[in-house]
């Protein structure tokens, strides 16, 4: 188990170096395959709360550390309307809420029913997406929501959930490495009917 | 709830608060120590990525021709930027002896650098340049490319080689601009989710009659601390009259999914 835990904060680390190379897709309204995103999902469906907040805390705080813009810098005389920054650790409690919502469908996967663990995946992305936005349109006002905007939302979280049969398979196959089981009720059933 | 789900939900919202509170320096420090750690990782990326380009480019040309077309290229874009400054400068220069009032000229000391990768972010517009404290670049320096205004350098590396540029397509990126053949001047920056096709800029706070056209070129102002004046920016697309102000979308003269060869602006209006 701790093995385990160790793992997936591993995983999410090397996620954040994969991420760097990830390039956005152009034709699909620039969306991109959010990597650190989807490894944190699947993980957070196959550990307990605490190893969960952990990952959602280390993968929050990264990622802002990634993300954050520095401050404006010129004359505020002349830039009288500055665009405000969000505060660097938003991304520490957006990670802790699609946490939480992962966890809310953890009985259907320790079941063996991971296929709707990666729907919801897809699900989580795409209103991680949208409270990123309405945070940046309530910090900064004027409220804008494009049809692209919400395209490249829903290609972003499309294109994210696909790739989460992979990262399902990885964990599976580190779980078996680690001899922890992350889904014991399918253990139960498939040894039942043997 | 368990006594151990709840500690570590309270110890959670701890460590949000700490990070949530945290100052602009110290955020600064983090992202520093972050991308230290990484630097390895993206050196050896970038050094993969730019192996495997030439790799694939050599089936067409030899690597000797592709060093020349490279410094060429280099010394062509350099050449463009001089000669739109000199143009800029001619206008200038009219404009001041129309006024009787000389003044001495601009120069600009400039280094090149070559756009690494975009950032992996969803919502910010930027990217990073090989060339770093190393190269004297510091940050809130302006970015050009030989077509006008690129951005401004926002973060550099704590290792000095490498750099992070907020591109003007960046609702945050604001700067201070005019159109050309009239008085109106306002703040450009990029637009919210502008995603679609090609990024177009918002000029805003012009005033209410604007006397504005599609069309007319607009240039920076020089004011406001950190871009020099007479930049190309971009064309006025259209204008929106408002009762309080008025707002005119600008198409960028650079094209921002092409960036190769940028320049730093060291210095300038000496």
């Amino acid at each position: 188990m701790i093995r385990y835990s160790i793992i997936t904060i591993l995983l999410l680390l090397a996620a954040f170096i994969v991420q760097q190379f990830l390039p956005a897709f152009t034709g699909l309204h620039h969306s991109r395959i959010l990597l650190v995103q989807l490894v944190f999902l699947c993980c957070a469906v196959t550990v307990g709360q605490p190893t969960m907040l952990l990952l959602a805390f280390i993968g929050g705080f990264f990622w802002d550390a990634q993300c954050a813009l520095g401050p404006h810098g010129g004359d505020p005389e002349v830039y009288t309307q500055q665009v405000e920054n969000l505060r660097f650790g938003y991304s520490i409690l957006l990670f802790g809420g699609m946490g939480f919502l992962m966890q809310g469908i953890q009985p259907l996967f320790k079941q063996g029913k991971w296929q709707f663990s990666a729907l919801l995946s897809g699900i989580a992305v795409l209103l991680y997406l949208a409270a990123e936005y309405t945070i940046i349109n309530f910090v900064r006002g004027d409220f804008t929501l494009s049809q692209a905007t919400m395209r490249q939302m829903g290609y972003t979280a499309i294109l994210t959930m696909l790739f989460s049969p992979v990262i399902f398979w990885m964990l599976f196959r580190i779980a078996g490495i680690c001899d922890h089981s992350i889904n014991p009720e399918a253990g139960r059933r498939r040894r039942r009917t043997r | 709830m368990k006594p151990l789900n709840l500690i570590a939900l309270l110890l959670f919202l701890g460590g949000a608060v700490w990070a949530l509170t945290r100052s602009d320096r110290s955020v600064r420090e983090i992202q520093n120590a972050y991308y230290a750690a990484m630097s390895p990782f993206l050196k050896s990326g970038s050094k993969m990525e730019t192996q495997a380009r030439a790799f694939l480019q050599e089936t067409r040309h030899s690597k000797e021709l592709e060093a020349e077309l490279e410094a060429t290229r280099e010394q062509l874009g350099r050449l463009r930027l001089i000669e739109s400054r000199f143009r800029a400068l001619e206008y200038e220069n009219v404009q001041l002896r129309h006024a009787l009032d000389f003044k001495k000229a601009t120069r600009f000391d400039v280094v090149a650098a070559r756009v690494i990768r975009r950032n992996p972010a969803t919502w910010w517009q930027t990217v990073e340049i090989d060339s770093g404290s190393k190269r004297r670049v510091g940050t809130q320096l302006a970015v050009l490319s030989n077509e006008g205004l690129v951005g401004k350098i926002d973060r550099i590396d704590s290792g000095g080689e490498r750099s992070s540029v907020l591109l003007l397509t960046d609702e945050k990126c604001q700067v201070s601009a005019r159109v050309e053949g009239s008085p109106e001047v306002g703040i450009l920056s990029g637009q919210r989710g502008g995603f679609d096709g090609e990024p177009m800029l918002r000029l805003r706070f012009l005033s209410p009659n604007a006397a504005v056209r599609p069309g007319q070129r607009v240039f920076t102002t020089g004011r406001g601390g950190i871009f020099q004046a007479n930049i190309p920016l971009g064309t006025i697309d259209s204008v929106e009259k408002g009762a309080l102000d008025s707002e005119a979308l600008v198409r960028p003269s650079v094209n921002f999914a092409d960036l190769g060869a940028v320049f730093v602006v060291l210095s300038a209006d000496s």
